[in-house]
């Protein structure tokens, strides 16, 4: 296993697909120049003999005197870099933080770091110092887009990636896209997992996410303890693309559900049903879900506060359908629902909950100042 | 209490026996006599039409298939207006739009009876185990004399209001069930089709936010392919299509039900109509290469 990471240092330049930023052959190179980093801690021990909930970070010294062979080669991250401290960044980080790692972020705003900076968080100034001097960095970003940027730009994580180290990009994108940053990833010898999250705001405040992983199975066995700190479950699915297509099957029906959900609403307003009444009917049946019960209520009240940016859950829908026309198949439902997220985003409805697509039918609509 | 039954289908042979089992004294009938043996083996009478069931109860409730059917039951020669009258009592717990329960309501009415629409949230299961939501409206002293058969038959009653109200609730609760069942159906087999495993969706599904006890109870037939019809698929079309109207009367614009109202449509036309409205999922997966 350490004999296939040192050989990827030796990557041919002119295999790997280049983007915009030229910064990636030079990383090679760099990498190509050192010698590869043979660990001098321990490896860690195996996932066993982690508690389910460790609420404590340790270093990687601690485990010094459980020496296993030298097959296990990740040894347990003590340094962890976190790029992107948005609605989930955030919550996250500070989970980590809070149960005693050392954790260094950074945020295209920096001032979104302040309140994790006071919680005792490092601050470095761009992705590629953030990756350099951790030992697993984590990105939670908006989409495809800043995904690729944070990890393969200028200034990005990939230039501080290195043998030893590991990416853990919690992004929803979509499987091109995961693959793509991967490479560059894996590219300089580091190990890459994607891991989307089903869960939102509160979940991830709550640590009750639900970890969606794919990639180097190594590094999702190192980082495993560090998933259970912000959630509640995870999953390992194999090859890159899995995480990311599993994230958006879901994120799919969610999306179709919240659009015919709204229909409901409405309807029942319209025929003269209070649709309050309607909430409760439904938590009472087989369609009870904790979302229609979560956010029936505000919704009523045309109120949208927001746990998922619709603009993300409509960039969502638009990845499936990619996923499900790249595999020939009809998906009616979702695109009837797609539609309704655009007609929302035009209205400005971009940073409101999701739940606002309910607006989508209604005849008066809230501007995006209410 | 004695109450009269008409209507011994999925649902009104599983209420029907409930009533039985709690001590309530049951007069049945159903347009297949045959049916009506079993419940007869668990001491209830048999009625040889509705007019004849009606003479002899208090309180009648019905329960069948359609609006035709609710109002032939109630219209045609030997049915319930022939013998309804000041003292007696209709309670219709079928689905049917909110001009049908209307169009009852007032003949019974008219007759000097009184009437209550009661279309109930649950399938076979939840009929089985007393444990439907019943969606009341109509003649509120009638829901008040009607609470202990209700209490025996579902979990929890709702009293609406004016009838037409409870027919509503009901379609529109059906709509986003159909919707649901169609988005359910097209994850699955996108997750098939990308590769992942769909038991592995199912798991995941039932730990988040979208968890539910449909999603919970049919995902594993339908990965399957197994429709054991606990809630025949063309009543699922049926209760979209009537659910479509009423937004169309209301100039309610709902495209995702209309779109799985089409998808319903096609899994009739391919013979799943008396399958589990779980069925939906074969139109979702192939529909190219139809059964």
């Amino acid at each position: 296993m350490a004999t296939a990471v040192i050989k990827n240092n030796f990557y041919n330049v002119s295999s790997i697909v280049l983007k915009p930023s030229t910064a990636i052959p030079t990383t090679v190179a760099m990498c190509s120049n050192f010698c590869p980093r043979i660990s001098n801690r321990l490896p860690g021990p195996p996932i066993s003999s982690f508690p389910t909930q460790p609420r404590l970070c340790v270093s990687a010294n601690a485990f010094s005197s459980q020496a296993t062979n030298a097959t296990s080669k990740e040894e347990l991250p003590s340094r962890i870099g976190f790029l992107g401290i948005g609605i989930m960044g955030s919550p996250m980080a500070q989970n980590l933080i809070k149960s005693g790692c050392d954790v260094t972020v950074w945020n295209r705003t920096k001032s979104k770091c302040d309140p994790l900076i006071s919680l005792g968080a490092k601050y470095k100034s761009s992705p590629e110092e953030v990756a350099a001097s951790c030992d697993v960095t984590f990105a939670v970003l908006a989409g495809p887009e800043s995904a690729v940027d944070v990890a393969c730009g200028k200034y990005g994580a990939a230039n501080g990636l290195r043998p030893g180290k590991g990416y853990v990009d919690v992004s929803t994108v979509d499987g091109v896209t995961s693959k793509l940053i991967s490479k560059h990833i894996k590219a300089t010898g580091a190990l890459f997992l994607e891991a989307p999250v089903s869960g939102s705001k509160k979940p991830a405040e709550d640590g009750q996410l639900i970890f969606l992983t794919a990639g180097d199975k190594p590094l999702y066995e190192t980082v495993a303890p560090l998933l259970d700190i912000m959630g509640k479950s995870r999953f390992y699915l194999g090859d890159v693309g899995n995480g990311a297509a599993m994230k958006l099957v879901v994120n799919m029906i969610m999306g179709s559900m919240m659009a015919s959900f709204s229909e409901g609403l409405i309807l029942s307003e319209k025929v003269g049903l209070d649709p309050n009444v309607l909430v409760e009917v439904i938590s009472q049946g087989a369609i009870s879900a904790p979302m229609f019960s979560t956010k029936g209520p505000s919704m009523v009240q045309a109120t949208y506060p927001t746990a998922f940016p619709l603009k993300h859950q409509q960039k969502d829908l638009r990845l499936a359908l990619g996923l499900a026309e790249s595999v020939s198949q009809p998906t009616p439902i979702a695109a009837a629902a797609n539609e309704l997220y655009k007609v929302a985003k035009s209205h400005g409805l971009n940073d409101q909950d999701f739940s606002a697509v309910i607006e989508a039918l209604k005849t008066k609509l809230q501007s995006s100042e209410n | 209490m004695e109450v009269g039954f008409l209507g011994l289908g999925i649902m009104g042979k599983a209420m029907s026996m409930n009533l039985l089992r709690h001590g309530f004294k049951v007069t049945v009938w159903n347009r297949t006599l045959s049916k009506c043996e079993e419940l007869v083996e668990h001491g209830a009478s048999i009625g040889k039409t509705p007019a004849e069931v009606v003479k002899k109860c208090k309180y009648t409730i019905a329960m069948l298939s359609d609006p035709s059917a609710a109002l032939s039951v109630a219209f045609d020669k030997d049915g319930v207006l022939e013998q309804i009258c000041s003292g007696k009592g209709y309670i219709d717990m079928s689905t049917v739009d909110a001009d049908t329960s209307s169009k009852i309501s007032e003949e019974i009415t008219k007759k000097g009876g009184c009437f209550l629409e009661a279309p109930v949230s649950g399938s076979k299961k939840p009929a089985e185990d007393g444990q439907l939501i019943i969606l009341a409206a109509g003649e509120k002293q009638l829901y008040d004399e009607a609470i202990p058969a209700f209490n025996v038959m579902g979990k929890k009653s709702f009293f609406l209001g004016q009838v037409g109200n409870g027919a509503k609730m009901k379609l529109v609760v059906n709509m986003i069930m159909g919707s649901m069942m169609n988005a359910f159906s097209e994850g699955l087999v996108l997750a098939d089709r990308s590769g992942l495993d769909q038991q592995t969706l199912l798991d995941v599904l039932d730990l988040g936010a979208i968890a539910n006890p449909m999603f919970k109870l049919k995902g594993p037939a339908m990965v399957q392919n197994n429709y054991p019809p606990a809630f025949p698929l063309k009543h699922q079309q049926k209760d979209m299509r009537l659910a479509l109207a009423l937004g169309d009367e209301n100039a309610v614009s709902m495209p995702v039900a209309a779109a799985s109202n089409e998808a319903f449509k096609k899994a009739r036309s391919l013979g799943f109509e008396d399958h589990d409205f779980s069925a939906v999922y074969e139109v979702v997966k192939a529909p190219e290469h139809s059964a």
